[in-house]
């Protein structure tokens, strides 16, 4: 009985989101049939192509020098991943455990620096970086992202270190831990939801980013993989569809790899983390 | 702790660039655009080639697609990060001179170099009697018919005027099906130049001989007459103001478009991908009083004057402009030889297509060399969408354009 | 030594607050000299010209078509994200067989970059040869092709409707932790006071979750402000800069024009309206909830 009231919930659940689903699959529809049409029928509207032609993942492989363009965006989003966990999580404790002179000005700084967009400051940054002789060097590019990152990743773990009780630490270093050891054996492990949650939005805005990259790397070895995609598309003569197609379903494949393996983390992380 | 690896980290790559420049003391940074995936390896070969016979040199290519070139240009010269040889759009050109940042070459050019050249595509890059850039790939407009469609159709000659044009198109339109005669373009770069075609061939400037706009003029209220004609009649292919220059060129390549405005690289990219399509070139239609007029293109190869190895960066141009080097390089991309010696070769000297291009060259006519010419460009084509959408009266819309391109033009005097 | 770190919240925060000031305030002061300067094409300053830069973006009129068209551009996907995404998050908050697939399908859009889902979308609607139409055609739901980016009347619709499909899964994300952090009690409670789920919806779910809409508010109206990849990859703000927005503007001012110095001032000024908005969203919308 019980089950067959989950099966009928199943059935209406997911009706009601067929149509989202449709429209969110449509792209990858489209990115995944082009990629295995035949060159010369890429340009025909067909929803099948006559001989479904795999091998154009091997010579999209080879024509967009995916591989190198690969390892470039996965040591950004990783690197910089790391970096804004590395410098937010301190902020963010400081922030939820202690009342400090500067700290209200510290939250508005943040705030504010979300709001100013790469876009907007592109020219700036580009300045910097030359200054620095820091530019066509991807791990400038690590330093940027991981910068843009801080003040969500802050204002995340912020609100979630808030709801973990300062009881716990204080009864640890009643029994003698050092404040090291409390906030390694009984903080993290409980703030862990949090950090995985933020580390994910930090993986996905690196991996996707598109201006900054575009602006501060010049040498087509050191493109990431939205770079290179576009490079395929923007101005050529001609355009290898099935080549861009292929490229950019292969992308999205190992974000989709992480999104289901943290899934469960996902959703755990925000729940407690109340806004506040 | 991460503050002392982000200082450790920050030290150690500006060290390592330090210590790169110093190994490579003749180091020469070029800036490519890509045209097409052929690009990037032709120039990496060539440095390769040019690294081994000129021992201390590391020539580094960047390669840059097209749409994005301008602003890569252009925030790379803010940072003084700029290369120090770089492919830019001929019509630039004049911002470069201007402001100082592309170097005259006239001192290192020799009779013998400057023999090599056409003339016709050296000539845009001479400013003021020097000159600031090479022709490195140079391009001219014909008319692409398909042949199978008009033995369709019933007609038996590719059209020599707009008026034969037409009536060309009403014929192919009759076949019916999802077959659109005259392939027009109304989108991104290049649209205002489709419609320049007609223009000229009204006798129609774009800047008239008192350096005012020629777009409020009798030659472009009949040339925009005219393209509204076709499309309100259903002789172009629906929805014109979607299209760009490779949506059209791959409906005609797909064999559903009768006629169509472009390039020569079409013609390399129907050999490799619709091998059996049965296509002509032929000159662009010519207006009332036998005027036509073809778009000549070239993008320059500039040294900009902070580049510190001007020598060895010359060394480098002279050697890509040696002739089998242009022949690889002019094949490969399908653009038209600037050079006369692969001119003559039998490869291009008995390709049909390119002779038709060759034939057209007397017309061509090269973007005028004055400041802001993007922006112009822009607004002509913004005009001319409105128009093709029926959102703009033709006269009121083309007079409004010509007054915001005098204002354009007076700004930047 | 540990303790003089752990418990010295100035020097916890100062990594953070360095790099953030370092490599934004840094840029934003450049802006700043650029917007009150002469300066050519190549961002070479060629002396002070006060507020010249933002008279010249004021009087133009296609910076006020592009703010007006930004304000339906994000009222419009802001708005529609969070209608979609309040019904899905509450679907997936449900246990029901295949969540599971579920959440990482309505997930996916996130996992592309936004300029790669743009160009597919350009790819996918073409007139001609795009899969949408030859999809609707087999489907029988039109007999002719559909012009989509031809005109604004059109393209604009698609632009925010692609822009709405990429915002759902962050929304979504954050209205599940918002969902699955009301305890199930008051749920239950309310069942057996006999109120109906519509009653449920208005006086629990929503007012539990407001502080999670407070925040998907903020966030996307600030992304989606400064969203540049859909409408370039699509339109490039066309045809006749019928789907300009702000950013778009700002991109051809400085870029394809070269006017290095109006686009600074316009960099600025996009900035100063993201602020204002944020302050009085935050002041208005959160004023109600301690």
């Amino acid at each position: 009985m019980a089950l067959s009231r989950k099966a009928r919930r199943s059935i209406v659940s997911w009706l009601l989101l067929s149509p989202l689903i449709v429209a969110v699959l449509f792209p990858f529809a489209v990115m995944f049939i082009t990629a295995i049409k035949l060159a010369t029928e890429v340009l025909k509207p067909t929803w099948w192509p006559s001989a479904p032609q795999w091998q154009n993942f091997v010579s999209m492989w080879e024509a967009t020098r995916f591989g190198a363009a690969l390892w470039n965006s996965i040591y950004v989003a990783v690197l910089s991943t790391v970096l804004s966990l590395l410098v937010s999580i301190p902020a963010a404790y400081a922030l939820s455990r202690f009342r400090f002179t500067g700290r209200g000005f510290v939250q508005q700084f943040l705030l504010v620096s979300q709001m100013l967009s790469p876009i907007v400051l592109v020219i700036g940054l580009f300045r910097l970086l030359v200054a620095l002789k820091m530019l066509d060097n991807l791990n400038a590019v690590v330093f940027v992202y991981a910068t843009f990152n801080i003040a969500f990743s802050v204002w995340m773990l912020q609100s979630y270190f808030s709801t973990i009780p300062k009881d716990l630490e204080e009864a640890a270093w009643m029994e003698g831990a050092t404040p090291w050891q409390a906030l390694r054996r009984v903080f993290l492990p409980l703030a862990l939801p949090a950090m995985v949650v933020t580390a994910i939005f930090s993986f996905i805005n690196a991996w996707n980013e598109f201006v900054i990259a575009l602006t501060m790397l010049r040498n087509q070895a050191g493109y990431t993989l939205p770079i290179q995609v576009f490079s395929l598309v923007a101005g050529r003569y001609t355009v290898e569809w099935h080549h861009v197609m292929a490229a950019a379903f292969v992308a999205t494949i190992p974000v989709a790899i992480v999104f289901a393996w943290l899934q469960r983390y996902l959703v755990r992380g925000l729940a407690l983390g109340a806004v506040k | 702790m991460s503050l002392h690896w982000l200082k450790v980290a920050a030290v150690g790559s500006v060290a390592a660039i330090a210590l790169a420049s110093a190994a490579y003391a003749q180091t020469v940074r070029v800036t490519v655009a890509e045209y097409s995936s052929k690009t990037g390896p032709y120039f990496e070969k060539a440095a390769t080639a040019f690294e081994a016979a000129n021992p201390g040199t590391d020539i580094q290519i960047e390669v840059v697609p097209w749409d994005v070139l301008q602003q890569k240009l252009t925030t790379d010269i803010s940072g003084g990060a700029n290369a120090d040889l770089a492919i830019i759009g001929t019509r630039w050109l004049i911002d470069y001179v201007s402001q100082g940042v592309a170097a005259p070459l006239d001192g290192y050019i020799t009779d013998e170099f400057k023999g090599r050249f056409i003339d016709t595509f050296l000539s845009p890059s001479v400013m003021d009697g020097k000159t600031y850039g090479l022709p490195i790939a140079a391009s001219a407009r014909a008319m692409y018919y398909n042949k199978s469609l008009f033995e369709q159709a019933g007609v038996a000659e590719p059209p020599a005027t707009w008026e034969d044009l037409k009536g060309a198109a009403a014929k192919i339109k009759a076949i019916g099906g999802d077959v659109y005669a005259y392939g027009m373009q109304g989108k991104e770069i290049e649209t205002d130049v489709y419609f320049y075609y007609a223009f000229w061939s009204y006798g129609g400037n774009l800047i008239d001989a008192d350096g005012t706009s020629g777009l409020d003029t009798d030659a472009a209220y009949q040339a925009a007459e005219l393209y509204k004609s076709l499309i309100d009649e259903g002789l172009t292919e629906p929805g014109v103001t979607s299209l760009n220059r490779e949506d059209v060129q791959n409906l005609f390549k797909q064999g559903r478009v009768g006629m169509m405005i472009t390039a020569p690289f079409l013609s390399s990219q129907i050999k490799d991908e619709a091998p059996d399509l049965q296509y002509g070139v032929t000159a662009i239609p010519a207006g009332p009083d036998g005027a036509r007029g073809t778009y000549g293109v070239t993008d320059s190869i500039i040294m900009f004057e902070n580049s510190q190895n001007k020598d060895t960066a010359w060394k480098f141009l002279d050697y890509i402009f040696t002739t089998p080097l242009r022949a690889e390089f002019t094949g490969g991309e399908g653009f038209l030889p600037v050079n006369k010696e692969v001119a003559a070769s039998p490869a291009f000297a008995d390709n049909a297509d390119l002779k038709a291009f060759a034939a057209l060259l007397p017309d061509a006519r090269f973007a005028p060399v004055i400041p802001g010419w993007e922006e112009i460009a822009a607004v002509t084509s913004n005009a001319l969408q409105k128009i093709y959408l029926g959102e703009g009266e033709i006269k009121a819309t083309l007079d409004a354009a010509a007054a915001e391109i005098d204002g354009i033009i007076a700004a930047n005097k | 030594m540990n303790r003089s770190i752990l418990t010295n919240p100035h020097v916890l925060i100062a990594p953070a607050f360095l790099l953030a000031a370092f490599i934004i305030l840094w840029p934003l002061f450049q802006i700043g000299e650029i917007s009150l300067n002469s300066v050519n094409r190549f961002g070479q300053l060629k002396g002070f010209s006060g507020l010249e830069n933002f008279a010249a973006v004021l009087s133009d009129p296609q910076f006020l078509n592009a703010s007006w068209r930004t304000v339906v551009w994000t009222v419009g996907i802001v708005l529609g994200t969070i209608l979609v995404s309040i019904p899905v998050a509450m679907i997936l908050n449900e246990d029901f067989h295949g969540r599971g697939l579920a959440r990482i399908v309505i997930m996916l859009p996130w996992a592309v970059s936004l300029t790669m889902t743009a160009i597919v979308w350009r790819w996918a609607l073409s007139g001609e040869s795009g899969m949408l139409n030859s999809a609707l055609r087999g489907l029988g739901l039109i007999d002719e092709n559909i012009q989509w980016l031809a005109q604004a009347g059109t393209a604009f619709p698609v632009q925010i409707a692609i822009g709405i499909l990429v915002s759902i899964p962050f929304t979504t994300t954050i209205f599940l932790g918002g969902l699955s952090s009301i305890p199930d009690d008051l749920y239950e409670a309310a069942r057996l006071e006999g109120a109906s789920d519509w009653q449920i919806f208005v006086s629990i779910t929503l007012p539990l979750l407001r502080p999670f809409i407070n925040i998907a508010v903020v966030m996307n109206t600030i992304n989606v402000f400064n969203s540049f990849p859909i409408i370039w990859a699509t339109t490039q703000g066309g045809p006749a800069n019928s789907t300009d927005i702000l950013v778009t503007y700002l991109y051809k001012l400085g870029f394809s024009f070269g006017k290095l110095g109006e686009a600074s001032a316009l960099s600025l000024m996009m900035f100063a309206l993201l602020l204002v908005f944020t302050i009085l969203y935050v002041r208005l919308a959160m004023r109600g909830e301690r």
